[in-house]
């Protein structure tokens, strides 16, 4: 087990800055999801956190000692790559071994723990395969067996699931969750999926333009994002971000007007969540139904509305594209940020 | 005693022998044999061992002027006489005057290893041609009795005389009995004179007439003679090792031309033992060399090499006076001329074959041939250009250097190198091996080059001459633009060459890999590994066979056409047939690599595309042309850039094939280039400077290239 | 059904008679190399007629002045030589392909350009300067010389095609290698030079053949016929003059005979070889 601490980590290619200034520290036993749109610099922190990137200014701190020179294979880290990675012209037992070849490891000792991993993962009858008499699944457990086997103190994955289908993601996922509850290691994991960084994180640290945007537990990042992008990009679907000014105890925004709450004056944006929001005959905010995603009994509607965009949830009934519908929020529901959406200035209770 | 006294000397000088002597030759068979047994006799009488080298005849020559000034060559080396001259102004040769006893050898063989008032070498053997009659035919002594006799001799198919018309070693006395002097007044060769065309006509009305064959190779003379088919061959004495013993003949003097009553004059060639000017022990050499030439080592060069010896006293040897052949060849000899060993004389040979190709073959009048050679004439030996100063020539380039160097250090801006290079330590350390050699072996000679072509090189001698030969490469100064020697021309047929050979490349290769895609053929890897067959055979041994089977007389294609019905095709006289001929050559080579980059591009294309488009309704053809021809681009144009480059430069099939007949039509740009470096007086900066300009052409192509295929991928 | 039979069976026939164009001219040197003449002969039959191997006995069995076997000691040359250049010119290859594929360094870019702009000046021209620079080295005559001068002059295209192959092995791999622990070294002999296969094998025929097969430099420079190499040995049955069309034919099936035997056993890997830099697109 091991902490990582990253101190204003700084990155870039040519005149491109791909990570400005990041401050990040991970504790031991921890599991980390860095999550964040593509090319936020989330991939490219870790690979630094790895040692295959050197950062430009900054340091990084593994258990306590600044690893900034040393090379990945004295890091005492191990990686699961996107593509996996799995060397083509090996079985999948070298594949497994070749790291504790490397450091020179008792063949007794490399075949136990090459015997344990396959018993872990249920690699048993594929040990002699090549990875291309693999399937998408078998190879995403070998590429994850490969790291098991040399038990680093800190497991990083970049996007190790994207490449799976629907069905097998949230197995690898309970898997995932599992390993990590088994073997209690720091893991890191970078995604794009808000999904995963719900479901497997201890904390997530959300990126955006190579800056981090907040850290914190799952649902406390949705349930008070510290601005408008987290906000957005947590949550499915995302929040309804609409424009409004404050006059007296009513926010006016175009077409609607809502309640007041909070003491922030002026132009600001409210957040309401489509979870927050009820389809039905009357409500502040009124619009066309412009495309339904039915779940089953529930679901939700999209309305073009004269401030935008907005989605919410219904119950049953039958709601029809073309259809003019209202919305009704479901209680204490309004987030209120400032009218950049750099800040949030409430959040419901 | 003569031979006692020698060994004395010998002994005297240097008791312990040191390093072996090296002695290089052209010999083959016989006459290999004879000079191996005579190198052990010396060694045994002397105690000086002497290591041979046999080197291909035609490659003698340049490896004796590239080895001997860098001190890698022979101490004595054998060599006919017509280029002493050249060796001597290379300096590669030593004088043997003071050992030399001329009264010793036939007079003319002496005189042919004279140059300025000094003996080069020490003369062996001599070579002439002489005229070779079947038993129980008259022999005829003038032309005039020459044809009465012929036309009962020849029929369809069979001959009176043959002889290799089209070499003017061989018409050379033809053309002196006829009057013809080489030589103007001023020394300079000179090609328009009634000699010329009234001993070009003579010939040519024999061959019009069928009293002989066209188109004559030595192959061809041997045969007909051999088969009885030709009564009377003119030839040298090597001719007599390839009669076959069935075949009775006497050998004569060639006849006295008619006409003027004077004898045909045949060249005389002489073989000698010349001493290298860099030679460590010149006693030694100076004996060797000299111990080749007389005695015993002659009388074993006569019997066992068929040798006709310059040695007087040999003919008075029993075995060699019993040499029916031996005393007629001396006869003969008596009016031959020696080939002059002057640069001039160099200089003649390559006109007058074209002259004679041109009239024999291409049907141009003889009255004509004779401005023809002069112009090749002119075109070949051009003046030395003046020389200049390189100073201007410096500056510009070391300006041009430090404005490089600048702009560089302007463009790298101000990123650190650390920066902008993390890797460049790791980098620079897996490259250092290679780039060091590449510098040394590649870069460096590339650069000489390029700066050779800067100067004019003349017998080792190298002067600075600025852009001239550039100059008179591109205003084409001398010939004009629509002539082979041309630059302008060369480059058309170059382009041509390289285009035909690209477009049938791969035309043929993506039809065959089309072909062989057919999922359902079954002996698709058979085909595949035979088809793949030319380009796993050595380039010169199929170029050297393909050469071969479009022989006019001997070769499988005109025997092909035979059976067809077709009258054979003389593939070398022509430009067209001679360009077709290198062009099917090349093709037949080069189809299989285009074959092997399209079956793996075309397996890289996804069959469900091809579903797809079948779905859509296309048919066979609109597939190939959507789906399979823009996805194999990217494959198929980096090969056929690297192939045209290849094509371009492509000089082994051109000069083994067509050699660039008919008078230097087909040559490409670098043939052409290798015949002025190393054919045409070693001009190396001329060479250079034809190097330097198809290097131009190659860049801008690739330049363009490099925009197309960029482009596309943009 | 019968549609396809027919197509098929036109498929073999057309496939069959390019087979035979293309095999024909070698039949002729089998033929020339085992009838008994020195000549050619007017004939369309590219079998031979009378079968002697005495052109073989000759080539085989020729010998020098000290008695020594030519052909025994020219074929070692030769293996010598062109194994010496493989090795030599791939190893020397390998590396340069393999950073200029991965590394950002000074230079690297003009480098690529001048490997390629070498290839476009004629070799032959190169002669000159080349013959002094090698005496100035002092490997005139030299067996080494002659490997140096065959291994960088190949490099150009030797370098280019596994600088191709290179770009199409996925960093990843290479990087999940560090991360198991391998050093930079590690990586490249563990991970990309199996990977590279194909390409390797390819290059190494390239480089043999090339070295198997020339005679122009190794007739310039070399100056023992013991350590002449096969195709300079050939040559003299080639003559200006006068061909030793049988001695040429068997000599050069001889020769041949080994490289073919190699190109068949890696033909194989000529597909993926060759095509997989150009193909990644």
């Amino acid at each position: 087990m091991s902490d990582v601490r990253l101190v204003g980590i700084k990155k870039s290619f040519g005149d491109n800055a791909i990570v400005k200034g990041v401050d990040l520290e991970v504790k031991a036993g921890e599991f980390l999801v860095m999550v964040g749109p593509s090319g936020c610099g989330k991939t490219t922190l870790l690979r630094i956190i790895a040692g295959l990137e050197s950062a430009d200014s900054g340091d990084v701190v593994l258990s306590g000692q600044r690893m900034n020179d040393v090379p990945p294979r004295e890091r005492d880290v191990g990686m699961v790559f996107q593509s996996y990675a799995l060397y083509p012209h090996m079985t999948v037992r070298e594949n497994l071994a070749f790291g504790l070849e490397l450091r020179k490891l008792p063949r007794a000792d490399i075949d136990a723990r090459v015997a344990e991993a396959a018993r872990m993962l249920e690699l048993g009858p594929l040990l002699d395969r090549k990875p291309k008499a693999l399937s998408g699944g078998q190879r995403q457990r070998v590429a994850m067996g490969r790291v098991i086997v040399r038990r680093p103190k800190l497991f990083l994955f970049d996007e190790p699931l994207s490449n799976l289908d629907t069905a097998l993601r949230v197995q690898m996922r309970g898997e995932l969750a599992r390993l990590h509850r088994q073997l209690g290691v720091t893991m890191i994991y970078v995604t794009h999926d808000q999904v995963e960084a719900m479901t497997l994180a201890s904390r997530v640290a959300v990126f955006n333009k190579g800056v981090l945007q907040q850290l914190g537990a799952p649902l406390e990042l949705y349930h008070r994002p510290q601005n408008a992008f987290v906000a957005q990009f947590l949550g499915s679907p995302s929040m309804n971000l609409l424009d409004v000014r404050r006059e007296g105890a009513q926010f006016i925004g175009a077409g609607f007007t809502l309640n007041a709450v909070g003491d922030a004056t002026g132009d600001v944006k409210v957040g309401l969540r489509p979870q927050d929001l009820r389809v039905s005959a009357e409500g502040p905010i009124r619009g066309e139904v412009e495309a339904v995603e039915r779940l089953g009994f529930d679901g939700y509607a999209f309305l073009k509305t004269a401030a935008g965009p907005v989605a919410a949830r219904f119950e049953g009934g039958d709601v029809q594209v073309g259809q003019s519908v209202a919305v009704q929020p479901t209680g204490d529901v309004v987030h209120v940020f400032t009218a950049d959406g750099a800040r949030a200035l409430r959040h419901p209770a | 005693m003569t031979s006692f006294a020698r060994v004395l000397v010998l002994l005297l000088a240097n008791v312990a022998a040191a390093a072996p002597l090296k002695l290089w030759h052209g010999y083959r068979g016989g006459e290999e044999e004879a000079i191996e047994r005579i190198a052990k006799q010396f060694t045994k009488e002397t105690g000086v061992e002497v290591e041979l080298l046999a080197v291909p005849y035609d490659a003698l020559s340049s490896k004796l002027t590239s080895a001997i000034p860098h001190d890698a060559g022979p101490d004595v080396f054998i060599f006919a006489h017509e280029r002493l001259r050249q060796f001597h102004r290379m300096k590669i040769v030593a004088p043997s005057t003071t050992s030399l006893d001329a009264s010793k050898y036939l007079a003319p063989s002496v005189t042919a290893l004279k140059l300025d008032d000094e003996f080069y070498g020490y003369p062996l053997s001599i070579k002439c041609l002489a005229l070779f009659v079947r038993e129980g035919i008259a022999v005829p002594t003038s032309t005039d009795e020459l044809e009465r006799t012929l036309p009962s001799l020849s029929a369809p198919n069979t001959f009176g005389i043959a002889w290799e018309a089209g070499d003017f070693y061989f018409h050379a006395p033809i053309f002196m009995g006829f009057g013809g002097e080489l030589f103007g007044p001023d020394g300079r060769a000179q090609f328009d004179t009634p000699a010329m065309s009234r001993s070009l006509s003579w010939v040519k009305s024999l061959q019009d007439r069928q009293l002989m064959p066209q188109e004559v190779s030595g192959a061809l003379v041997k045969t007909l003679f051999n088969d009885r088919r030709a009564a009377m061959v003119i030839s040298g004495p090597w001719f007599a090792g390839e009669i076959e013993p069935s075949v009775q003949y006497s050998v004569h003097p060639l006849p006295t031309v008619s006409e003027t009553g004077r004898p045909m004059s045949p060249f005389l060639g002489v073989e000698a033992a010349f001493v290298s000017s860099r030679t460590t022990q010149p006693q030694h050499a100076q004996a060797l060399a000299k111990y080749l030439s007389l005695g015993p080592a002659t009388v074993t060069r006569v019997t066992l090499g068929r040798q006709i010896p310059a040695e007087l006293a040999a003919y008075d040897d029993p075995a060699v006076a019993a040499d029916s052949l031996v005393s007629a060849f001396r006869t003969v000899a008596q009016n031959a001329t020696p080939t002059p060993n002057t640069l001039e004389m160099a200089r003649v040979w390559e006109p007058m074959k074209l002259a004679l190709k041109a009239v024999l073959q291409g049907g141009v009048p003889p009255a004509e041939a004779g401005a023809l050679a002069d112009r090749r004439y002119r075109a070949l030996n051009r003046d030395a250009p003046p020389e200049t100063s390189p100073l201007p020539w410096l500056i510009a380039l070391s300006l041009g250097a430090i404005g490089f160097i600048a702009w560089r250090r302007r463009k790298s801006g101000n990123t650190t190198f650390a920066k902008r290079y993390p890797e460049a330590r790791r980098g620079l350390a897996y490259v250092a091996p290679a780039a060091l050699g590449l510098l040394v072996l590649v870069v460096v000679p590339f650069v000489i080059g390029l700066s050779l072509s800067l100067f004019h090189h003349d017998a080792g001698e190298y002067t600075f001459v600025g852009a001239a030969n550039f100059v008179d490469i591109l205003t084409s100064r001398g010939y004009r633009i629509t002539e082979p020697l041309s630059f302008y021309f060369t480059l058309v047929v170059t382009l041509l060459w390289t285009a035909a050979n690209v477009v049938l490349h791969v035309g043929i290769g993506l039809f065959l890999a089309i072909l062989l895609k057919e999922p359902l053929l079954k002996l698709r890897g058979v085909y595949r590994v035979l088809l793949i067959v030319p380009w796993a055979v050595p380039n010169y041994i199929t170029a050297l066979m393909w050469k071969g089977m479009f022989h006019r007389q001997f070769g499988a294609i005109n025997a092909i056409l035979g059976e067809l019905g077709i009258e054979p095709v003389s593939w070398f006289t022509q430009w067209s047939t001679a360009f077709a001929a290198n062009v099917i050559t090349n093709t037949w080579l080069g189809f299989p690599f285009m074959m092997v980059v399209s079956l793996g591009a075309l397996q890289s294309i996804p069959a469900d595309l091809y579903e797809a488009a079948e779905v859509d309704g296309a048919s066979k053809w609109t597939q190939f042309r959507r789906i399979t021809l823009p996805l194999l681009r990217p494959a198929l144009l980096p090969a056929m850039i690297l192939g045209s480059v290849w094509t371009f430069n492509m000089f082994n099939i051109i000069w083994l094939v067509s050699g660039g007949e008919p008078g230097g039509g087909t040559d490409i740009l670098v043939s052409e280039a290798f015949r002025w470096a190393f054919q045409r007086n070693e001009q190396y900066g001329f060479a250079a400077a034809y190097s330097v300009l198809i290097f131009c052409v190659l860049f801008v192509w690739s330049q363009l290239t490099k925009r197309i295929s960029g482009e596309e991928s943009s | 059904m019968n549609a396809t039979r027919w197509k098929l069976f036109a498929l073999n026939a057309g496939l069959s008679l390019v087979c035979v164009a293309t095999l024909y001219p070698v039949l002729w040197v089998v033929k020339l190399a085992l009838s008994p003449t020195q000549t050619l002969s007017m004939s369309a039959n590219p079998f031979p007629e009378a079968i002697t191997f005495e052109h073989f006995r000759d080539v085989l069995g020729s010998t020098d002045a000290q008695g020594r076997w030519l052909f025994g000691r020219q074929l070692l040359s030769s293996l010598v030589v062109s194994g010496a250049t493989t090795v030599v010119g791939l190893s020397l290859a390998v590396t340069a392909a393999y950073a200029l594929s991965r590394f950002r360094f000074p230079g690297k870019d003009s480098g690529m350009q001048l490997l390629l702009v070498t290839q476009m000046f004629p070799a032959t021209l190169m002669l000159v300067p080349l013959y002094s620079l090698l005496q100035l080295l002092g490997l005139l005559d030299s067996i080494g010389g002659l490997v140096l001068v065959y291994a960088t002059s190949s490099l150009p295209f030797c370098v280019w095609m596994l600088k191709g192959y290179f770009d199409t092995i996925p960093r990843e791999l290479e990087e999940a290698a560090l991360m198991d622990g391998a050093s930079h070294w590690q990586v490249f002999v563990k991970i990309v030079l199996p990977l590279a296969r194909p390409a390797l094998a390819v290059t190494a025929l390239f480089s043999f053949m090339q070295a198997w097969n020339e005679f122009i430099l190794a007739a310039t420079l070399l100056n023992d016929a013991t350590r002449f190499t096969l195709p300079v040995a050939l040559q003299r049955y080639v003559g200006e003059y006068k061909t030793e069309w049988g001695h040429f034919a068997a000599g050069a099936l001889l020769i041949s005979a080994p490289v073919m035997a190699l190109f068949f056993a890696l033909q194989r890997f000529l597909v993926g070889g060759l095509t997989a830099g150009a193909v990644k697109g």
